[in-house]
């Protein structure tokens, strides 16, 4: 897998740096591995990337399925704020897709991400909502 | 999950009397010690900051009013989408309305308790 950044892929830390936790996130998104990328989540967190919001097992089978097709993200972080434990980020995303129909579908929008630390001390994903403006995952 | 979003709803109402109140006492306690709030955009205030700038806008006793839009809620970890009114007077004395679609990260404490970590007003543009 081509890495800008370093992680361990068991067990990854998205880390307190926005830029770090935006670079991490895009390479693993890319690499088509939905079970990398969910890894980057809680058990309990909730990811709103379907248009519905889905934590544990249902989360984990819409990620491999969306990222089976290896669509390409590219984001760009528009503010972060860290409040001790707790982070929320804001990203202008770009995804370039395969609809129903296999004919490319391009996806995009503003994401809000909340990060928290866990026991650990690793940052990991809490709670995602995109917001399209283009194509799914509207209000 | 339902009380879980319920007993946020009431954290926001319960937030809204105590703003309305003026009582910047109660306030604060919505708050976690090192919260971060961006009542201007681009410039997050925490800590002595954020208290001294929220203490001095309660004093001109604004009135709020808050509707959660959505409401996203783990074990420890919320996400509040919020559209609020707030009127008040500008620094000129003339009447003011505010308004926005907030973006609120509040967590949960050890005490059982939910507080704002991070209250962005301006978070959806």
């Amino acid at each position: 897998m081509f890495s800008t950044v370093d992680f361990d892929p068991e067990r990854p830390d998205l880390t307190a740096d926005t830029e770090t936790q935006n670079e991490i996130f895009i390479q693993v998104f890319n690499s088509g591995d939905g079970e990398l990328f969910n890894r980057l989540y809680r058990d309990d967190s909730i990811s709103n990337f379907s248009g519905e919001p889905l934590t544990g097992a249902a989360r984990l089978a819409f990620f491999k399925e969306f990222l089976a097709t290896e669509p390409t993200l590219e984001a760009t972080v528009t503010h972060a704020y860290v409040a001790g434990d707790a982070a929320l980020i804001g990203v202008d995303y770009r995804i370039e897709t395969k609809g129903p129909d296999g004919a490319p579908l391009h996806l995009e929008g503003q994401c809000t991400d909340v990060l928290r630390r866990t026991a650990d001390g690793r940052w990991l994903m809490a709670i995602d909502r995109p917001v399209a403006t283009t194509g799914l995952v509207a209000d | 999950m339902a009380q879980l979003t319920a007993d946020l709803e009431r954290h926001t109402s319960q937030y809204v009397e105590a703003f309305n109140a003026g009582d910047f006492a109660a306030v604060d306690k919505f708050y976690t010690t090192d919260a971060v709030a961006v009542w201007e955009p681009g410039k997050p205030l925490t800590g002595d900051a954020r208290r001294a700038y929220q203490r001095e806008f309660l004093a001109s006793r604004p009135k709020m009013t808050a509707t959660p839009r959505q409401v996203f809620v783990t074990g420890d970890t919320a996400l509040m989408i919020v559209d609020w009114v707030i009127d008040g007077v500008d620094a000129d004395g003339a009447p003011e309305r505010l308004q926005g679609v907030g973006v609120d990260v509040l967590t949960l404490g050890e005490d059982g308790v939910w507080r704002y970590a991070i209250d962005d007003p301006y978070g959806q543009r």
